[in-house]
């Protein structure tokens, strides 16, 4: 095995625009992750909080399983438990097929990688469309993802371009945006015609029965909504306890994946449908996942189940930027990947993975939940010497090393028998140029140093010396960090702080007071040259007035009602929805310190408002923006979820950077956000 | 007191012109020096390559002969100081007659140039160097220890030279890792090498004599004319050159 994959390496290195795509990746991913951490005042505090928060979880699973299955089957889901991979698949295509399902769309999961989801169901005849666009790319290449992450991290932008050539009919062209913009509608009708929409679960929260799903191209909230069946996979060990520590996993897993200080979207989904939701799914399943996750609890790999998927460790290993994914052979490639690979699917096949690492550390540096990484390697490597057979010069060469160390008379004669054998090598200014097998290897890229003629405890001179001037440890000066007046200034002014997040990520703000929105809405509607628009209906007086005024400039809100029962019609309903050219919602909430709306899915709002046109316009009154997360959960933000069956957090237009780490905007979400904060 | 000297199997063998360097400048600096005369290696080899049966003998042998001695043990090598400060208490963490031995070593052991600034308080050497210095921040030393600011803080005291740190970035070695995974252990060091030339120093330093070795062996390899340095090379006013 370890043969196998020391070629796959040995190719990887020799190929040029590999190398180049993962030099791309590291950078570019450890200078954001160097500045979202920069900007957090007590990150390290956060990652050692989140660690004990994931330690205590998986010491209390059980309980906490049974709190959040509870508190999902109160909600509405219908919750299944799986044993193993094919037991999974066997749930998700029995659900299929009750819906009849010919396709489904799927947003990404690495766990349904792990479990060999998409050969399952296609073998079954259910075609399965990935829609992340990087994961859209791979499938169409017949390539497994080679990043957590980024699915396609190992392409460059002309074979993306090769692919979509040749799969999709598109004219060759390099143009990421237009790429990006094929995926669009491509996939677009994918998600109409789909009975059933798959996805992970990024954290559960066990007080709640809420489920959190974080992505960037609002794949994951169309695959929650558009469908009328929505099935989420779920690794057991993903639990939150409770909202307040959601709130403090969710800034970590952002920063350390992407170095985004939120996600575009984070969906915080309740429940199906309620009775008086305009859209959303009628069914909810979660199928919880084990596959020999159970079993490292309590074991010495247990807090590689701390691990929340974010990827950090692979873009901060430097074996990870030599090799890519594909290389490791496993769903889980880099660091994390050599400790869960062989601890969950065996020591034989994957138990090599864990001497596939220099135990620098900078995966340890990197985890946002500060697990251990190097620890567990070695850790690791105690049970592949155990279980699997090494090779006899190795086994040999450490009997031999322990034997000369244990004694000192036979380390020092090792020594004095060393220099001879040396004299027999070639030499050039005094180091070795090539040694024999096995140590060549040493010798293909160094020279090495041979054996001194005399070792330092000969050449050692024990002479007294007087004491010097051993000095007293000087006290450890702790700057006092100076307040930040420009910080100051955002944390009493939330919505200053609010514009300003928002500006950063591409998204736009309108200050005005009440009385101006309605008619400015609908002057800029006119200027855009909008004609139909899918809009929330519910009685809010400032969304009453700007519907009026929208009516009166000529603009056609549609608020979408989608039957229920009967798929066809459902789809019907929703592709006359499609030509809309904006949205106009409202907005529940904001937060400040990450540009966010909170949109809430109840009586008159619908999530497709926000979701299907191409243009988002929104009306935030000022005196909801709250500072932070947790501010707004403790002033009614709880509530709002336990009463709404789908959250979703807005920050910005939707984006993606799957295609050679550029950055393009607007995939399948908006591409364009226009808030009002309304005085 | 007196500094029991823990001067690592590598220097040892390959090295001793290092150790000497290191007895000098305590000897100068912090006062009376002592070799434990049978003293091996840490096993640090062995622990991470997985043996760990082996390694836990070798760590037991550490032990014994040094809770012989007394006051501080001082270790030039950031990653058998790690070794000793954290390998041996994972490895002795289910055995309840070695566990608190294992601790009792790991608080007197610092690492050379923590020694020097964290303990003795030294910030200024009287020392002429003058040469374009890279200094190569070792993971074991860095991310294992945390210790960077103090071998930076003695060479930025030094008169005449001029100190660039290289990226935090691993140089490949990782002890079995440089032979049994070479192709990968090559490339990267092969990054290492080409950021050393761009910065145009003449000496490589570091606390690891072992990324020193990997390093000094690609830089011969190519026919380079840097050399690099332990940082008590340095110090110690030697020339460039691991020997």
């Amino acid at each position: 095995m370890r043969s196998h994959f020391l070629r796959r390496a040995r190719r990887a290195i020799a190929d040029p625009a590999l190398q180049s795509a993962l030099d791309r990746n590291a950078e570019n991913r450890q200078n954001a992750w160097q500045q979202a951490f920069a900007l957090l005042s007590n990150g390290e505090a956060m990652r050692m909080q989140a660690h004990r928060v994931r330690e205590h979880t998986i010491e209390n699973l059980d309980s906490f399983l049974a709190q959040f299955s509870n508190q999902l089957l109160q909600n509405g889901w219908r919750v299944h438990r799986a044993a193993d991979a094919e037991a999974a698949c066997r749930i998700v295509m029995q659900i299929a097929s009750a819906h009849d399902a010919e396709v489904v769309t799927k947003s990404k999961s690495m766990l349904s990688e792990e479990i060999g989801l998409n050969h399952a169901l296609e073998r079954s005849g259910v075609r399965i469309v990935e829609t992340d666009l990087g994961e859209f790319i791979v499938q169409l290449r017949g390539e497994p993802p080679s990043h957590i992450i980024t699915p396609a991290v190992h392409l460059r932008r002309q074979e993306v371009a090769a692919t979509f050539h040749e799969k999709l009919g598109m004219p060759y062209s390099t143009d990421v945006e237009a790429m990006t913009a094929l995926a669009r509608r491509t996939l677009r009708q994918e998600f109409l015609q789909s009975a059933v929409g798959i996805t992970g679960v990024n954290f559960g929260v066990a007080e709640s029965g809420t489920l959190c799903l974080v992505t960037n191209e609002g794949n994951g909230r169309m695959v929650t909504t558009v469908p009328p069946v929505h099935i989420a996979l779920m690794g057991l060990e993903r639990l939150v306890p409770t909202l307040d520590d959601l709130a403090l996993m969710l800034p970590l897993l952002t920063r350390a994946a992407t170095g985004q200080v939120i996600s575009t979207y984070v969906s915080l989904i309740q429940g199906p449908r309620h009775a008086d939701d305009p859209d959303g799914p009628d069914e909810r399943h979660l199928i919880l996942i084990d596959n020999r996750r159970s079993s490292l609890i309590g074991s010495e790999m247990a807090e590689a189940l701390l691990c929340i998927r974010c990827g950090a460790c692979l873009n901060a290993c430097p074996v990870f930027r030599e090799l890519g994914g594909h290389v490791y052979r496993s769903v889980y490639p880099g660091p994390i990947g050599s400790v869960l690979s062989p601890a969950l699917f065996g020591v034989d096949a994957h138990g090599h993975l864990s001497k596939a690492s220099t135990l620098c550390g900078a995966c340890r540096e990197a985890c946002p939940v500060g697990i251990d990484l190097p620890t567990l390697l070695l850790r690791g490597r105690k049970s592949y010497v155990e279980s699997v057979r090494q090779p006899s010069f190795m086994r040999l060469a450490m009997k031999l090393y322990a034997w000369l160390m244990l004694m000192p008379r036979r380390y020092r004669l090792a020594q004095r028998l060393a220099r001879p054998l040396m004299r027999l090598l070639p030499l050039r200014e005094g180091w070795l140029r090539c040694l024999p097998p096995p140590f060549s290897a040493w010798t293909r890229s160094r020279h090495m140093p041979p054996f001194a003629a005399r070792p330092f405890r000969q050449r050692y001179q024990a002479a007294a010396m007087p004491a010097g001037h051993p000095g007293e440890a000087p006290e450890a000066a702790q700057p006092t960090p100076e307040p930040d007046p420009i910080q100051m200034m955002r944390e009493k002014d939330p919505p200053a702080r609010f514009e300003q997040e928002l500006t950063a990520v591409d998204g736009e703000i309108v200050r005005c007071s009440a009385e101006e929105a309605p008619a400015l809405v609908a002057e800029r509607m006119r200027q855009m040259g909008i004609t139909k628009m899918l809009a929330w209906g519910d009685q809010e007086p400032l969304m009453v007035a700007a519907l009026q005024a929208l009516k009166l400039a000529g603009v056609d809100c549609v608020q979408p009602d989608l039957p229920r029962g009967s798929n066809d019609e459902r789809r019907q309903a929703i592709a006359t929805l499609e030509d809309a050219q904006a949205g106009l919602t409202g907005a529940i909430a904001g937060i400040a310190d990450t540009g966010t709306m909170v949109l809430a899915d109840g009586a008159g709002r619908p999530s497709l408002a926000s979701l299907l046109p191409p243009i988002h316009v929104a009306l935030l009154p000022v005196d909801r923006i709250h500072a932070g997360m947790q501010a707004w959960l403790a002033a009614g933000g709880r509530d709002q979820i336990a009463n709404s069956s789908n959250v979703a957090l807005v920050t910005g237009p939707s984006r993606t950077a799957d295609i050679e780490m550029t950055l393009t905007i607007g995939v399948h979400g908006p591409g364009k956000v226009i808030v009002f904060l309304v005085e | 007191m007196t500094i029991q000297l823990l001067v690592t199997c590598l220097i040892d063998s390959l090295f001793p012109e290092v150790g000497e360097a290191v007895v000098e400048v305590l000897r100068r600096y912090a006062g009376a020096v002592a070799f434990p005369a049978d003293q091996t290696c840490c096993g640090q080899p062995a622990y991470n390559a997985g043996f760990q049966d082996e390694a836990r003998r070798m760590a037991r042998h550490t032990i014994d002969v040094f809770e012989r001695t007394e006051g501080p043990i001082m270790v030039p090598s950031g990653s058998c100081a790690a070794m000793v400060r954290h390998g041996y208490l994972e490895l002795f963490a289910h055995d309840r007659d070695w566990l608190p031995r294992a601790r009792a070593l790991a608080e007197r052991t610092y690492e050379f140039s923590e020694f020097l600034v964290d303990m003795l308080g030294i910030q200024q050497l009287d020392l002429d160097y003058p040469a374009r210095l890279a200094y190569h921040p070792s993971c074991h030393l860095l991310r294992g220890l945390e210790i960077h600011h103090q071998p930076l803080t003695l060479l930025a005291s030094l008169r005449g030279s001029q100190v660039q740190v290289l990226s935090s970035e691993c140089c490949g070695f990782g002890g079995v890792f440089a032979v049994d995974h070479e192709p990968i252990s090559s490339e990267m060091l092969a990054r290492r090498l080409e950021q050393i030339e761009a910065s145009q120093a003449e000496i490589v330093v570091a606390c690891d004599v072992s990324c020193l070795m990997h390093i000094e062996g690609g830089l011969r390899k190519n026919g380079s004319s840097v050399r690099c340095a332990h940082l008590a090379q340095v110090l110690a006013g030697k020339d460039a050159g691991l020997r």
